[in-house]
């Protein structure tokens, strides 16, 4: 009974393929430099879900914004862990994004037949610092509004349009609710959903291509 | 990029290929293994490390000094070295050019080898550059040089930009002539080598120096302990409050202050006060002042000297200690001047800096009416007055020790009050200690006083 099940389950949703095309293959011998690739998923997907638990009572207005994250650190049932591992993750996943830059960049790996797999990848460094920039802005504590005004001043620097992009980033001439629910809708939506277009692009060039083997002598 | 190249490449992948391990399980096991570590590793940093509290926003804060997330710190301390102008040069260009570099490098790097013996220049230039990021990021969490530490600030220069530009720059010429595989590879590494030493030494170097000349780092302690909260709020209170209020907040007439001498004040120890004021309602007093009846703004909004933080620990300080329905916690307990024991000599640096502190620094400090008294340090308290030296070794007649028993004294410049002048004199147990003190001959540290304790054989 159950192996006719899964015979006509397999039929029309295909399980043998996929497991013959994506997990049963053949892979250069590989080190514990490899897995920091999937170690940055990893914690992508685990932002993605303390993100969505902090969203249940974050509030993104100048009122209500730091006292909704006082809620969560003291009223909320485990709030403090869930804030403390999106902090801390949010700090690993970019150490690790970087790291992981550095062994690809070591081993070559961005050479024939993979140069887009690293020209995704560098547009993934910045998406992920892009998040790291516009989630330092939510808490609206000290800290982030005045770290905030000094990067988008820092913008405001590129030569002609620097004014322009100030006041796109911020909503107007200083910081303000305007700019807290730009920041808000960019670090949950905009970035986020690049963010996992990006990486599907990058794991299907990698699946396409193979992990790159470690060069011996004559490569 | 030629056919027989890209087929060479694919089957030499091929040959990897069955040499290597499947997927699943071999690779993603290490993968999963990793991962689980991760999450250990988060779980151990969110529950005893946490996230670091922040006070609520304050626009109107301008000595806040902003720092953005660690890893833009480089770029922040890398700025600190362009000058004002070329400011948009640090900021935008070099990072611009940084990123399409990044970018482009499957473009650039035409090299076709893949092994580490023969990308040498590559793989200095990434190491110089990834020393050079470290570094600027461990210069920026040290505290900033003060101005007149040139000299350190000179020498981060040099190990932030000068010495990384440089090794860079000779990279290039260095494979830009010597064409020679071999020998090419032996200069480059040895000159790649001493950069990198040359570079982590200054670095260690200058950090250390930082390190050792840092001024004691200013606590603000926003988010203390009630107990460290209490403290700081004492101190604050002590120099900006004390003058009009007094020590206990007990005073009903000011006295000795110019402009307000003789005005009633609210005892603001009083329960009057302590129960009708919320902590909130005290905290905008504070900060704003009451300027229709005398008291002066203190919050920077106010264009006063104390942030929200110090503010707030004021409030905290005169909950705890005047107001009976809440309960002082034991650390906080104390006051900060310790008692003396039968036959002790006080210091000046344990004993009387905390009472003067207390007591009378708040007027008699730089700025204030007070006959040019000071009394923040050891040597002003000996030498400054208008009728100096106020105390002398030896001698209970000296003028400060009347004038806290309660006599005045006619002074040169006219008749000095009794201090504090609001007329609550100090408890016994401080008008003995500071008599004891200048019986003793007015030692400075507890060790002068313990020699002065035991009479030379
Ligand atoms: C220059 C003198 C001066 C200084 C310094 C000063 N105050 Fe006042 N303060 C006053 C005067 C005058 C009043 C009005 C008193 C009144 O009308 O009862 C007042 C009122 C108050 C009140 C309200 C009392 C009431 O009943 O309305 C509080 C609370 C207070 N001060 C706290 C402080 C604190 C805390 C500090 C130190 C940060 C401080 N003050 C520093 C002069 C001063
Ligand atoms: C409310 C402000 C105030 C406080 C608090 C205060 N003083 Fe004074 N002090 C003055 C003023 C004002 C003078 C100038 C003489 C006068 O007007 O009485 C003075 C003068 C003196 C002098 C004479 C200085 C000289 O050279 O003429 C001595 C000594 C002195 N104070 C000691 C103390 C001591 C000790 C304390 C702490 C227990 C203290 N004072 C606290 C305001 C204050
Ligand atoms: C959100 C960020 C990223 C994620 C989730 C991610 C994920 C992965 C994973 C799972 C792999 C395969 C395992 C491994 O080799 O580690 C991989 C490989 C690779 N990544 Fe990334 N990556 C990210 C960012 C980057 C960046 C910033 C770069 C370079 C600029 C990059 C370039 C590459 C390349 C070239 C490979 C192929 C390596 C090989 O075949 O040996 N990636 N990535």
């Amino acid at each position: 009974m159950a192996s006719k099940l899964y015979h006509w389950l397999n039929e029309r949703l295909g399980f043998d393929d996929l497991y013959k095309g994506l997990l049963d293959r053949p892979e250069p011998r590989g080190t514990w430099w490899n897995t920091l690739g999937s170690a940055t998923l990893f914690l992508f997907t685990m932002q993605v879900m303390t993100g969505i638990f902090l969203l249940m009572y974050y509030t993104p207005s100048p009122d209500h914004a730091y006292d909704s994250i006082q809620y969560i650190m003291n009223e909320v049932a485990f709030g403090w862990l869930i804030r403390g591992i999106h902090h801390w993750s949010a700090t690993l996943m970019v150490l690790l994004v970087f790291l992981h830059m550095l062994r690809v960049f070591a081993t070559a790996s961005y050479k024939y037949p993979r140069e887009l797999t690293w020209v995704i990848g560098v547009f993934l460094l910045l998406t992920t610092l892009g998040m790291g920039l516009t989630g330092y802005l939510l808490p609206w504590n000290q800290r982030s509004y005045f770290a905030t005004t000094v990067a988008t001043e820092i913008a405001g620097l590129v030569p002609g349009i620097g004014a322009f992009i100030t006041r796109t980033l911020r909503g107007g001439t200083d910081l303000s609710a305007l700019t807290l629910s730009r920041f808000f809708a960019a670090h949950v939506w905009m970035l986020p959903a690049l963010l996992t277009v990006l990486i599907g692009i990058h794991l299907y060039l990698i699946i396409r291509h193979g992990e790159s083997e470690y060069p011996t002598e004559e490569d | 990029m030629d056919e027989k190249f890209k087929q060479r490449v694919q089957s030499r992948y091929q040959q990897a290929l069955q040499r290597g391990e499947r997927f699943w399980p071999d690779s993603i096991y290490k993968d999963l293994l990793v991962s689980l570590g991760l999450f250990l590793l988060l779980i151990g940093l969110a529950t005893f490390v946490g996230v670091e509290p922040e006070p609520r926003v304050d626009p109107n804060d301008t000595a806040y000094v902003p720092r953005p997330e660690w890893y833009f710190l480089f770029l922040f301390e890398f700025l600190k070295f362009i000058p004002g102008q070329l400011e948009w040069v640090g900021a935008i260009v070099v990072p611009g050019i940084g990123v399409t570099v990044l970018l482009l490098l499957p473009f650039i790097d035409r090299n076709f080898y893949r092994h580490y013996s023969k990308r040498v220049l590559a793989l200095t230039v990434m190491g110089v550059i990834v020393v050079d990021i470290v570094m600027l990021t461990i210069m920026a969490f040290a505290p900033a040089p003060a101005p007149e530490q040139s000299a350190i600030k000179s020498m981060q220069m040099w190990a932030g930009l000068i010495i990384p530009a440089m090794t860079l720059i000779l990279l290039y010429a260095f494979s830009g002539i010597l064409k020679e595989p071999a020998s090419q590879r032996k200069t480059m590494i040895t000159t790649a080598s001493i950069a990198a030493i040359a570079i982590i030494v200054l670095a260690g170097g200058s950090a250390f120096t930082l390190q050792r000349n840092a001024p004691p780092k200013e606590k603000v302690a926003v988010a203390g302990t009630i107990p460290e909260q209490i403290a700081q709020g004492e101190e604050l209170y002590a120099v900006n409050c004390t003058e009009c209020h007094g020590a206990d907040g007990d005073v009903t007439v000011i006295q000795g202050v110019e402009g307000l001498d003789g005005k009633v004040v609210t005892p603001i120890s009083s329960k009057d006060v302590m129960y009708t004021f919320t902590d909130d309602t005290l905290f905008n007093i504070i900060s704003d002042g009451l300027p229709e009846l005398g008291m002066v703004p203190f919050g920077t909004a106010s264009g006063g000297e104390l942030s929200p933080g110090e503010i707030g620990a004021i409030v905290t300080y005169m909950r705890y200690t005047w107001d009976d329905r809440v309960e002082v916690p034991e650390a906080a307990q104390g006051g900060g001047i310790p008692a003396l024991a039968e036959g002790e000599v006080p210091s000046y640096d344990v004993h009387i800096a905390p009472l003067t502190k207390r007591y009378c620094v708040s007027c008699h400090r730089a700025g204030k009416e007070n006959n040019n008294y000071l009394m923040t340090s050891y040597e002003e308290m000996l030498n400054t007055g208008d009728n100096a030296p106020n105390v002398v070794a030896g001698d209970a007649n000296s003028i400060l020790l009347q004038v806290i028993q309660g006599h005045e004294v006619e002074g040169k410049t006219g008749t000095i009050n009794i201090m504090p002048p609001n007329g609550k004199l100090l408890k016994d147990e401080y008008v003995d200690m500071l008599i004891r003190w200048v019986m003793a001959g007015m030692p400075q540290t507890a060790e002068d006083a313990a020699a002065a304790a035991t009479p030379a054989p």
